[in-house]
């Protein structure tokens, strides 16, 4: 702001914005998430924080660790040297380690040839990991909930039951386990009442066995803190939470790049016309007319069939159209001050066009600017989750809150209330947000307050 | 009718065999007289066939009578048959109840061909002259009897340019050589090739010759015209962008027919137009007595309200036997990634099916396995490649592709780039991709047509990932995606075609599309070897030849490993009032859509018992098992 000196005024406008609480507060608590959404792989990342390991720290996050470097098993087919870690598994796996390891050490009471030998069985007990807040990423599909009792069912058909009672545990069927371990499941399975088909599935399906809620289904699926499915799985079985914080991530930044080079455009291109007037005005004007005439939403999805859209060429594509708004009143405001004396006093000083407008004008024409840039920000927001609603915005998987919103209005999802709630909560939040403050800003720079009319 | 069904996609990609190669004839403006004809053209030695043994399509326990309440999409544009707008949802159903009947229809059990309009045929030599005699009680619907004379005016016009209709003006000129009249029930038609099929080729419907007046105003006229039907029912009654009403017309001719005993049950079908999201919905509300579910999500999640539970509605996934077409993901062998053989075959072993079935799709659906599936034509021995990355590791490897080093030893600077670029985009860009020799990676984009399709392709896509191939997705809008597939601007596409129950393997495999562009060979396919196969298919009278040669076909496609067959559903979901009956059967195995066989009917003690109940809140038995497999179509499958 040392170039653009803020006039008195303007600095009122400012303090008066701080006075309104509503407004004030609501910036505050959008920057923070802005800034917060900028770590989003610290809180939102099936990728581990920090994973000690054999006396070695890793720090996982931004980096390919296979399952070779954990000594981890990989899923059936495909071979460790080859996979990303699954942390979430690897968590489970060790916990488990410490759980049996701790067991048996009760059991070997003081012996020290078993307690070797049980060091030796478990090493890994000492290793940890730290998962973020939400322990999965946007892509990630969980079918969890609809394979770990074919999974377990599989093992205990073949008779292996400490593998059985391991990936019960690991998986915190804390009941389930228990009665592997003590052989009672062999009867549970057998009582038509508790499992009318006789396996595990059944078991599910009847209820009656707690930590088995919920499960043998496949996804969508409910809000889930044991598995940290805070906000439950859409479709695909893809974390609703970890897709909200990226799609938001996504949104608000497409909507302050769009909005930013947007308004700047516009008010260049609007000051001009303001001050310039005459020919460039008239034929600056006409463009505008053609412009504004074309239906943007089909233009962008005419491209969006030429060309494969990424974010910047989304956002580039949007920001044609994106400037026009706020080239109108710039140009009123220019008209205005443009006849006042101090301009006219610039100009007899023998100063240039440019800073005539950018240094003397514009400052006094921002109310406009300040004012639109708020509402400006909440239509391109839903610009892009229209766009992504219509499945011609960013291509899919890409984190996105019209995708979200699309499958929660799909007939099949209507009692699935996450996949409603939590798009719309997040947008409704975001759009309330930047209404404040921009209800704040047009209350802080309303002319009506400072004006000394002569 | 079905057979008319049949030839109409047969049609559709004989027109698509020759679009842009051919010219439309300047035609003159009246159709001439019928050129003579007489009892001279019928030879002496000829051997007349007919079928009169065949087990009937229908049940005889079938009661005819009731209203048969249905839905429709959207309210047609027309009434007619040929011409504008004439292959919307609305015309299935009214070529299946007016005006779809043919010369002979193929028995849709055995496969064996039934008399329809004619009651028997004979076969020249030559294989493409065919004579038949016409069933002499067949009546139009205004009383008129359906002679021969209106079969010559039905090649006549539908060779007219009046009607508008490049499809049935191509396909007539393609395969008829000439329809002509040797006496009133006496009738010569004669194909433009020999053909070993020559029934199903030069099967034909007529046309009421007495009640067409061909002019220039013949499409507008006819518009909202109700055409005169040979069918059991005629158009009886609209409500405009509402409602289609038919009524069956009392003493039918076809009544009396072995082949139609018990079909055509309703004295009155009304359609409605309802939206396909909102069809349970009318159902529940009881204004609709039967509907088809699409979407397997809402077959196992929606069915749980009382009139369900209490029995009233029933359901039945019905297995049928049906051509599933082309169907799956396409690689374009002209771009770069896809040229090679290793390559493509591990993007075959990457496809996990079996997890997708299980945790999307209730475990409801089959891996398609032959390029021909569903037809007589597929090749038992070829098995889709099952998922296994261990082999598509191997052939990947094979092809050139590993992961670049720098993934692995990554110094101070790297990581600190890698944070910033994990700060400012989402990871999945950024690492782990495949790269070759040359420094390509293994990246393309997969184009497909419908939202709805991105549950499974995103799944794909995350398994296609962890092997290190960068599958990226593009949603194009139907229309658009498929022109560029046709010529072929694409990497890899997901597509379904349809199939005719005789596959026609030339417009997709013959290297004279693959020289051209905008045709169905979207793999830029075709080698010598198949188009003398294909020569075999179309040509040779020796049923093993052409087995053995579509068989051949197949193992090659499988070889080459271009398309990865996908998902098949041989099954028809239905949803019905209790008082609708079915057969033991349910429905024919050959049924495409549930309409094409009427065979179902109203039970009126039934209809009585079920308001009884609703009104006592008395509830049926429940049968959980709703699989009807009279067909053991599903063994085909394991």
């Amino acid at each position: 702001m040392t170039w653009i000196k803020l006039d008195p005024i303007t600095r009122r406008r400012f303090a008066r914005f701080r006075q309104i609480r509503r407004g004030y507060y609501s910036f505050l608590i959008l920057t923070a998430a802005i800034l917060l959404s900028v770590f989003a792989p610290f809180l939102a990342e099936s990728r581990a924080l920090l994973v000690v390991y054999q006396g070695r720290v890793f720090l996982p996050t931004f980096q390919y660790l296979t399952m070779a470097i954990f000594h981890q098993t990989p899923p059936p087919g495909w071979s460790s040297a080859d996979l990303d870690t699954d942390y979430n598994r690897l968590q489970h796996e060790w916990r488990v380690e410490r759980f049996f390891y701790e067991r048996e050490r009760a059991e070997a009471g003081s012996d020290p040839a078993k307690l070797s030998a049980l060091e030796t069985k478990y090493p890994d007990r000492r290793s940890y990991v730290i998962m973020p807040l939400i322990p999965w990423d946007p892509y990630q599909s969980d079918f969890w909930y609809n394979e770990i009792l074919n999974d377990i069912q599989g093992l205990l058909t073949a008779g292996n039951r400490e593998g059985a009672e391991r990936l019960a545990r690991q998986d915190d069927l804390e009941d389930l386990a228990n009665a592997i371990q003590t052989g009672t499941i062999d009867t549970i399975l057998k009582d038509p009442k508790r499992s009318p088909s006789g396996d595990l599935a059944g078991l599910a399906r009847s209820g009656t066995m707690s930590s088995l809620k919920g499960l043998a289904q496949v996804p969508p699926t409910g809000p889930d803190l044991r598995r940290g499915h805070y906000f439950g799985t859409d479709s695909q079985g893809r974390d609703v939470a970890s897709r909200l914080l990226y799609g938001f991530r996504i949104s608000i930044f497409f909507a302050l790049f769009l909005t930013i080079s947007g308004q700047v455009i516009g008010t260049i291109i609007g000051s001009l016309q303001g001050y310039l007037g005459g020919g460039f005005d008239l034929a600056s004007q006409r463009v505008i007319e053609v412009l504004i005439s074309i239906p943007f939403l089909y233009v962008v999805i005419i491209l969006a069939a030429l060309i494969v859209p990424n974010f910047w060429t989304l956002l580039l594509i949007m920001a044609v159209f994106q400037w026009i708004a706020i080239t109108f009143y710039m140009r009123t405001e220019m008209y205005r001050e443009k006849t006042k004396e101090y301009c006219l006093a610039a100009k007899s000083y023998g100063a240039s066009h440019m800073r005539i407008i950018f240094r003397h004008l514009l400052p006094n024409c921002l109310t406009p600017l300040v004012t639109f840039t708020p509402f400006a920000i909440v239509a391109s927001i839903f610009a892009l989750t229209g766009l992504d609603y219509l499945g011609y915005g960013l291509p899919a998987p890409t984190p996105s809150w019209g995708e979200m919103i699309d499958q929660a209005l799909r007939p099949e999802n209507r009692d699935k209330l996450w996949l409603t709630l939590a798009p719309f909560g997040a947008i409704t939040i975001t759009l309330v947000l930047v209404v404040f403050i921009g209800e704040s800003v047009r209350e802080a720079f309303d002319p009506k307050r400072y004006a000394k009319y002569e | 009718m079905n057979l008319t069904r049949r030839s109409v996609a047969l049609m559709v990609s004989a027109a698509a065999l020759f679009r842009g190669q051919l010219s439309w004839p300047a035609e003159s403006g009246k159709i001439s007289a019928p050129a003579p004809a007489g009892p001279a053209l019928l030879p002496k030695d000829i051997v007349w066939e007919t079928a009169n043994d065949e087990p009937p399509i229908g049940s005889d326990k079938a009661m005819r009578g009731g209203t048969l309440n249905l839905s429709i999409s959207s309210y047609p544009l027309t009434f007619r048959l040929y011409g504008p707008n004439n292959n919307d949802s609305f015309a299935t159903w009214n070529r299946a109840f007016t005006i779809g009947f043919s010369l002979v229809q193929m028995h849709p059990v055995n496969d064996k061909f039934l008399p329809m309009l004619a009651t028997q045929w004979a076969v020249e030599k030559d294989q493409k002259t065919l004579y038949f005699k016409l069933d002499p009680d067949a009546r139009w619907s205004d009383g008129k009897p359906i002679t021969a004379g209106d079969y010559v005016f039905a090649w006549k016009m539908l060779q007219s340019k009046f009607i508008v209709d490049p499809f049935a003006n191509t396909y007539m000129k393609e395969y008829f050589a000439s329809v002509d009249k040797i006496d009133d029930y006496t009738l010569r038609i004669v194909g433009t090739r020999p053909s070993w099929r020559p029934l199903y080729d030069y099967n034909f419907s007529p046309m009421p010759a007495h009640a067409i007046v061909l002019d220039e105003n013949w499409v507008t006229r006819t518009n909202n015209q109700f055409p005169v039907a040979v069918g059991p029912y005629v158009i009886s009654g609209v409500v405009r962008g509402e409602s289609v009403t038919f009524k069956r017309l009392p003493n039918w001719w076809g009544d009396k027919k072995r082949y139609f005993i018990g079909l055509y049950n309703f004295d009155e079908i009304h359609l409605r137009v309802i939206p396909t999201d909102r069809e349970l919905d009318y159902l529940r509300q009881g204004e609709l007595d039967m509907m088809a579910e699409p979407s397997v999500k809402n077959w196992h999640e929606v069915y749980t309200f009382p009139a369900v539970t209490n029995g009233w509605i029933r359901r039945a996934r019905v297995f049928v036997d049906t051509p599933t077409g082309v169907n799956g993901f396409q690689m374009n062998l002209e771009a770069p990634v896809f040229q090679n053989k290793d390559f493509r075959t591990a993007m075959q072993y990457l496809v996990n099916f079996d997890r997708l079935n299980k945790n999307l799709w209730y475990g409801e659906y089959f891996r398609v396995n032959s390029f021909f599936e569903g037809t007589i034509f597929a090749n038992p021995d070829v098995k889709a490649r099952p998922f296994d990355p261990a082999k598509a590791r191997e052939y990947l490897e094979r092809a050139g592709y590993r992961r670049p080093d720098s993934v692995r030893n990554q110094g101070v600077w790297a990581q600190l780039r890698n944070v910033a670029y994990g700060l400012l985009f989402t990871r999945s860009d950024t690492d782990d991709i495949l790269v070759n020799d040359k420094g390509e990676k293994a990246s393309f984009t997969l184009m497909y047509l419908y939202k709805a399709l991105e549950n499974e392709m995103t799944v794909i896509q995350q398994d296609f990932r962890r092997a290190g191939v960068d599958m990226r997705l593009q949603l194009l809008e139907p229309g658009a995606a498929f022109q560029r597939m046709l010529e072929r601007k694409f990497e890899m596409g997901f597509v379904n075609m349809t199939s005719g129950y005789y596959p026609d393997p030339r417009q997709y495999l013959h290297t004279d599309f693959k020289n051209s562009k905008n045709n169905n060979d979207f793999w830029g396919f075709g080698t010598k070897e198949v188009d003398d196969l294909i020569g075999v298919y179309e040509k040779d009278l020796d049923p093993k030849a052409r087995m053995d040669a579509m068989h051949r076909i197949d193992q090659i496609i499988h070889d080459e490993a271009f398309t990865i067959p996908f998902r098949t559903a041989p099954f028809i979901r239905l949803v019905y009032w209790d008082y609708v009956q079915f057969p033991d059967f349910y429905l024919p195995l050959r049924t495409q859509q549930y309409m094409d066989y009427m065979v179902y009917w109203i039970d009126p003690a039934k209809k009585a018992a079920l308001e009884e109940a609703m009104k006592t809140g008395k509830t049926y038995p429940v049968d959980t098992n709703m699989d009807q497999d009279y067909y053991g179509v599903r063994k085909k499958f394991q």
